[in-house]
């Protein structure tokens, strides 16, 4: 900087001498900026000097430095009272104070992400120049969240502003060490939009010099209380905002459930206010409660830090407490709908229907209401009362059910004549075959016909050894059921292994405790006996390469051996009976459709439930039936069809967002259990659920606030308070440290960068 | 005997306890000491005393008897502490904390010289070091005004007029340590001399920073009002005196104390002790017809400078001599007092009795002499009083 | 001069104003010393009390003359004469028997550093007051120097390399005092915090509280982050989060983990410790080697309870 160069700008520099001044907040870096800005004179051979206006101000509130440059030494000692250039760091600060004693076609380079749009009428008269500092610095990472420092950003807006070459400027950068910020200063340089001033357009008239400036207290004299009350609000860069986020739970019930929300409402309401939230979307609290494979529960937060809370088991408790009667909205004209199918997604359909106020018939082939509940789930898991509860909830809503009436291809037809909408939810009734030699022997039989027969049948008897085929729940029920029946030894022959087997895993647990033996990666070859079966040949699976689903597909090895068996019983999957759909017709995306391919025409009849998405679990069938009901009142109604927005992964709360030191390490309340010995000969219910619910007082209520003033009390300032709804931040001296966000245990809060623009 | 045969320091310690026992009824009195020859005695006396509602604390430095003081006298209670030399030195800052805050704290200088090397002898070098540190400084010149100037410096500081803290300064070992019979006050004449402490910013419940942030503007009115409060100091005190003699009897002295000065041609200014060698030094050169005069400058903050130019009207020839010296200057008293001498009068400044000297009336007699042999001053003269 | 009115009393206290640190003070965001005062707000309940504060960022906070930040009357002290400033209010407060408690409300230079002198002596003549010590191991409110509270390894702006020495330990100090009360606590666990707070309050006599005050300007940290920098000191043993009544009785209130992951986490999270070329082994030794010891005064080897 010593060098004697001659002290010549570039042609388009400004005019000497140059005064500047900058106006920023403490912290920000004015002080440097101004530096930054004499530095780029210096390089040039300038005289410059530059200076703080110091205090003892804080981080956000405002600060001033200068700069002046002139090509003799500079002896002026006093501050910038008639700026030639002036930097705003920050937009807020924009005021007649910043602007006092600026001249016509001053430069004024301000910090803005509004753009040009910062100025108004009364700047007409300057040569204004902006750019978003702010955004280019947070961008490049210099400072911190709560506050970003913009200096040298906006140093390199200035170069091009008033025509400093970039290599001037990036020399200046070098001499003071910041050359980590010229990727920064050089968007900045690129990004600033200029404009010229007007001729004649007058600048704000010079503040006038207070005449008497408020009395000032001898030490003396002060005895009063003076709350000082700085502005701190105009410090912040950003300001927390109370806003729910979506819990892994929530996201992941196929029924829809608002899983935080009716643990919560149990947890503070007690179990009316669960049941109003859980019966939004679950008609059946009481089955669901057992039967669910609880995806809520895989997905739960908590079991990265001391097991999931046990869900099923607070639905459970919700749905064998909850009241008879479930809201029913009044419309003025009901419309008429038909559902066929009696199983969890015409029930489903039915309830978001008839809750809605409208007239519902279900039709049911079986002689009584619940399809797969009622018949393949055994009482020991699903006792029918727990069914006949729910049932009795979804009746009270005025409900016409018909059992015993078959609906064919023609029937629908029919009912969609006499009916708005007809929505068809017949299950899977097609059961998987094993395609071995065989399968005609005494003692091989159906899986799921087997479950019905015991249940609704009035029981078996069954002795030796049972093999079951199948890795799913069905299997599992029909080994458990098998025990229970009698049989003296009950083996499960899966193809994959123990992780893959798709049934409840707590489900296999109970299995295996009560004595099931489980062979894995085998598969049935050959059934072998003489009229009555006496054994199964089993091959050795291996497995190959992930199929799409992204399990390992079975490769069925030539290695075999027989195992000697009394009964076998088949549990392989069902598929569904598409003859319900009239001939002619199409089906697409949960609709009937009369023709095919584009010129089809919608009808009325819609297909809900494992018939139209082969989902399989009864919490799937749930969703889905609510959702096809919601799309079919809407096409009859010629309303769109309701949003079903998924959140994006961004909306979900993740473990990394759950601050776990909140929560005191708690293990799952387990439910009580009959003894394996015990229950394993018996149709009892082998669960006797949750001893209270205080289960749902290790919920983290991920992403939903419940009141913990956690905020308010990791609030420095003290300015979060209590509001009626939630809580309230004092926007006025809130100074957008984050703290709150950064505490929340559950992300039920965020920082927003909207203040940035105050 | 009139009065109890007791040293400056215990006459010190004496007026401290009745001005603390006369608070019993309002906050109570609170000092904080720590010894330092030679105002330990003062010190010691004053933790043997009885005072109802007072205490006296036991600190580890000058620094924190001072800062005790500042937080006894925030909180509304009379205070006092007694220090000298070095222990000013460190306790300086909150010496002048005390005066910023405008608290009415009262301290006993024992006037000696600063170290290293170490001496434990009499000058004024200490006080002056705070001459500029807010605080109004009275000089002694015996036991009796010691015990007086306490008294009065708590009527004065308490004023609401005033409102400053109030250092009184006696020489060391000169004053401090030498008994004279002095008159002890009862409780029921101080009492009626110095009613309760009321501070008007008092620390109590309300929320209220004392000592919060001055931005420049503030200072410079704080700094100005400061300069008022000391101003009236001379107002203030007259009422003082008064309020004095009618209840103890005796009128304390004036700020300035002439002696044989109306018809003098040549006056001898000093303060503290050196004036009372001074007074004798002029008896003996009036007794030879020389119309020799002194003036004592028993107040030095606020200066009495209106006083002393009506005193030099007409004087050609001022001697200013100084128990203390401003390295690369000369006598403190002699930079303030000589710019108040007549157009074309003499003031000469003379340094003696610096680290405890014994100055004696010859020495004053042979200054008077110098003075008389000069048309014009020159630079101050530095002498030496030897043991 | 004006007639004498105020007699011990007269002054009765009206309900103390909330909050006692107001809002639109000028502390920084994310202050720790701010969350302090919180903490200490929600201890206080209707206690009367009146703060000194010697020069520090508290100092300036408090307010510009002639406003106020707290909402407790206040007596601005110089550098290091906090503890004797605070001892003349509280002599003067218990001869008036009103139930004033005096709070000195330091920072870490006015309390380890120049404070020193007087801090151990007011602890020795068993003051009753409260000495309160936000530490945010750094001279903050010069723009942050080194204090003796600076951790090893912390960059200052006058240890560019990093600080050699290791931080000194106030609550042995103050434990050596044989103060009435002395606790370190974590503004991470409220709780104990307030409890601590209140019972440091509520007894008599000399009473110290140690509190780690991030400082996101001068340890180069996320503002939003102070709490949790504390609960990883915390958890990593950094700061141990202790009560020693009568100097003697030690008791260990929140028990680390240990856990690198938390060390780690810590120092990852500042860049004051990111030119020094701190090893975690070096620190985690020195913890160690702290811990051994305050089990040993505990008298429990047996590790305590933790708190969230």
């Amino acid at each position: 900087m010593s060098d004697p160069l001659p002290a010549a700008l570039p042609t388009g520099g400004p005019a000497l001498p140059l005064e500047i001044r900058v106006h920023g907040r403490g912290g920000q870096g004015g002080v440097t900026c101004a530096k930054l800005l004499a530095c780029m004179f210096a390089e040039q051979g300038l005289h410059v000097q530059t200076f703080g206006d110091y205090g003892s101000e804080r981080s956000g509130a405002p600060v001033r430095a200068f700069t002046r440059v002139d090509t003799a030494r500079v002896a002026n000692r006093n501050k910038v009272y008639h700026p030639n250039h002036l930097l705003v760091l920050d937009a807020a600060l924009l005021g007649d104070d910043v602007l006092d004693g600026a001249a016509p076609g001053a430069v004024l380079l301000v910090n803005s992400a509004r753009g040009l749009a910062v100025f108004s009428e009364g700047h007409r008269g300057f040569r204004v120049a902006a750019v978003d500092a702010t955004a280019i610095a947070r961008r490049h990472g210099i400072g911190s969240a709560a506050l970003v420092i913009v200096n040298t950003t906006l140093a390199g807006a200035y170069a091009r502003a008033v025509g400093i070459p970039w290599d001037v400027v990036e020399r200046a950068y070098r001499t003071q060490d910041l050359e980590s910020d010229l990727p920064a200063a050089r968007e900045a340089y690129e990004a600033v939009a200029v404009r010229e001033p007007e001729a004649g357009a007058a600048t704000p008239a010079p503040r006038p010099r207070t005449p008497a400036p408020p009395r000032v207290l001898g030490i003396e004299e002060l005895t009063e209380d003076l709350p000082a009350r700085l502005p701190t609000g105009s410090w912040r860069t950003q300001m927390p905002r109370y806003r729910s986020h979506v819990a892994p739970c929530t996201a992941a019930c196929p029924a829809g459930n608002d899983v935080v929300g009716f643990v919560q409402a149990l947890r503070a309401g007690g179990v009316e206010a669960a049941a109003r939230v859980l019966l939004a979307t679950q008609p059946l609290p009481s089955v669901c409660g057992r039967v669910c494979p609880a995806p809520c529960m895989a997905g739960c937060n908590r079991s990265a830090y001391d097991g999931a809370v046990n869900v099923r088991a607070l639905e459970r408790w919700i749905g064998d407490r909850a009241g008879p009667e479930a809201g029913r909205a009044s419309v003025p004209r009901p419309l008429r709908f038909a559902v066929v199918g009696g199983g969890p997604a015409g029930l489903s359909a039915a309830f978001a229907l008839g809750s809605a106020g409208h007239e519902v018939k279900v039709l049911e082939a079986g002689p009584r209401l619940g399809g797969v509940l009622r018949t393949g789930i055994p009482a020991y898991r699903l006792p029918p009362d727990a069914l006949d509860r729910d049932l009795a909830r979804i009746l009270a809503l005025g409900v016409d059910a018909r059992c015993g009436l078959a609906v064919d291809a023609a029937g629908v037809r029919e009912l969609a004549r006499g009916h708005d909408a007809v929505i068809l939810a017949a299950g899977l009734p097609r059961t998987a075959r094993l395609d071995v030699p065989g399968q005609a022997l005494g003692g091989v039989e159906e899986g799921l016909g087997f479950l019905d027969a015991v249940k609704n049948g009035g029981g078996r008897l069954l002795g030796g050894h049972v093999v079951v085929v199948g890795g799913g729940n069905t299997a599992v029920d029909c080994a458990r059921t098998a025990l229970r029946c009698g049989a003296a030894r009950v083996t499960i022959a899966y193809r994959r292994g123990r992780a893959e087997m798709p049934a409840i895993s707590s489900e296999v647990d109970e299995a295996v405790a009560e004595g099931v033996d489980l062979l894995l990666h085998r598969q049935p070859v050959a059934l072998i006996g003489n009229g009555r079966l006496q054994g199964v040949t089993l091959a050795v699976v291996e497995p190959g390469a992930p199929d799409a689903s992204g399990r390992r597909r079975p490769i069925v090895t030539d290695r075999k051996a027989t195992l000697a068996c009394d009964g076998l019983l088949l549990a392989l999957g069902q598929g569904a009976d598409l003859g319900l759909v009239p001939p002619g017709w199409s089906v697409r995306d949960g609709r009937a459709f009369e023709g095919e391919g584009d010129g089809a025409t919608p009808t009325s009849v819609w297909l809900a439930g494992d018939m139209a998405t082969g989902d399989g679990t009864v919490s799937h069938a749930i969703g889905n039936g609510r959702r096809i009901a919601g799309r079919a009142l809407a096409a009859a109604l010629g309303a769109p069809a309701p949003a079903e927005a998924a959140p994006g992964p961004e909306e979900r709360v993740s473990p990394a967002h759950v601050r776990f030191s909140y929560f005191e390490v708690i293990p799952p309340r387990p439910e009580r259990h009959a003894a394996a010995a015990a229950r394993a000969r018996s149709f009892d219910e082998v669960s006797r659920g949750l001893d209270d619910a205080s289960e749902a007082d290790r919920c983290f209520s991920c992403g939903r606030c419940t009141l913990c003033d956690t905020c308010l009390l990791s609030c420095p300032e003290g300015v979060v308070s209590r509001s009626d709804d939630g809580y309230a931040v004092d926007e006025a001296f809130c100074k957008g440290c984050g703290m709150c966000v950064a505490e929340c245990p559950r992300r039920a809060m965020e920082m927003t960068l909207e203040a940035a623009a105050r | 005997m009139a009065g109890r045969l007791i040293s400056a320091n215990h006459a010190a310690a004496y007026a401290a306890a009745l001005a603390g026992r006369a608070n019993r009824t309002g906050r109570g009195f609170c000092s904080g000491v720590y010894p330092i020859t030679p105002s330990t005695e003062c010190m010691e006396l004053l933790c043997n005393q009885e005072i109802e509602k007072g205490e006296v604390v036991r600190v580890e430095s000058e620094h924190s008897a001072m800062a005790v003081c500042i937080g006894a006298a925030a909180s509304g209670a009379r205070t006092f502490t007694v220090s000298s030399s070095n222990g000013l030195a460190l306790m300086a800052e909150n010496v002048y904390a005390a005066a910023l805050l405008r608290l009415p704290v009262v301290m006993v200088a024992a006037n000696r010289t600063l170290g290293p090397p170490w001496n434990i002898w009499a000058d004024h070098g200490d006080t002056l070091m705070l001459r500029d540190s807010g605080w109004v400084q009275l000089y002694c010149a015996d036991n009796q005004e010691v015990l007086d100037s306490v008294l009065c410096a708590y009527r004065l500081a308490e004023d609401h007029r005033v409102l400053l803290p109030v250092l009184v300064c006696q020489e060391g070992f000169v004053l401090s340590h030498t008994m004279t019979e002095t008159d002890v006050p009862s409780q029921e004449r101080v009492d009626r001399l110095l009613p309760p402490l009321d501070l008007p910013g008092r620390l109590a419940a309300t929320p209220r920073v004392m000592g919060g942030i001055d931005a420049p503007h503030t200072t410079e009115v704080h700094r100005a009002r400061h300069h008022e409060a000391m101003a009236r100091v001379f107002g203030v005190y007259r009422e003082v005196q008064d309020a004095f003699e009618r209840e103890l009897g005796r009128r304390p002295a004036d700020p300035v104390v002439p002696y044989r000065a109306d018809d003098a041609d040549a006056l001898v200014v000093s303060m503290g002790t050196i004036a009372s060698t001074a007074e004798r030094a002029v008896d003996e050169a009036r007794a030879r017809g020389e119309r020799l005069g002194s003036v004592r400058v028993r107040m030095f903050r606020p200066f009495p400078a209106e006083q002393l130019s009506a005193l030099f009207r007409g004087v050609a020839r001022i001697a200013v001599i100084d128990r203390d010296i401003s390295l690369g200057f000369g006598g403190v008293l002699w930079g303030e007092a000589r710019g108040l001498a007549e157009p074309g009068a003499v003031a000469q400044g003379y340094v003696i009795g610096v680290g405890g000297g014994d100055v004696r009336p010859e020495h004053v007699a042979a200054i008077a002499a110098d003075l008389r042999a000069r048309n014009s001053a020159g630079r101050p003269i530095l002498m030496e009083a030897g043991a | 001069m004006s007639v004498p009115s105020p007699l011990p009393g007269a002054d009765a206290a009206p309900a103390r104003p909330a909050p006692l640190l107001r809002p639109g003070n000028s502390n920084c965001g994310g202050c720790g010393m701010s969350t302090a005062f919180q903490i200490f707000s929600r201890a206080l309940g209707q206690t009367r009390v009146q703060f000194v504060v010697p020069a520090s960022c508290a100092a300036v906070m408090a307010g510009p003359f002639p406003t106020s930040s707290l909402g407790a009357p206040a007596l601005l002290s110089t550098f290091g004469a906090g503890a004797a400033v605070a001892t003349g209010l509280a002599r003067v407060a218990r001869l008036n028997g009103d139930g004033t408690r005096v709070v000195c409300w330091a920072g870490d230079g006015g309390t380890y550093d120049i404070g020193m002198a007087s801090l151990s002596a007011a602890a020795e003549r068993d003051e009753d007051l409260l000495y309160v010590c936000y530490d945010n191991e750094i001279y903050g409110n010069t723009g942050g120097q080194r204090s003796s509270a600076t951790p090893a390894g912390a960059t200052t702006t006058n240890t560019p390399g990093g600080k050699p020495e290791e931080k000194k330990d106030i609550l042995a100090i103050m434990a050596a005092h044989r103060a009435r009360y002395a606790a370190s606590l974590s503004i991470a666990h409220p709780q104990d915090a307030v409890r601590k707070v209140r019972r440091a309050l509520d007894t008599t006599g000399f009473r110290f509280l140690h509190v780690l005050a991030p400082c996101p300007t001068g340890w180069k940290s996320e503002p939003a982050l102070g709490i949790e920098l504390v609960r990883l000191a915390v958890r990593s043993g950094l700061y141990p989060v202790v009560e020693i009544v009568e100097g003697r009785k030690l008791v260990i209130n929140c028990e680390p983990d240990f856990s690198t992951e938390a060390l780690e986490l810590y120092l990852s999270l500042q860049r004051r410790f990111q030119r020094s070329g701190l090893s975690n082994e070096r620190l985690a030794a020195a913890i160690a080697r702290s811990w051994r010891d305050l089990r040993a005064r505990s008298g429990r080897i047996v590790p305590a309870g933790r708190e969230g």
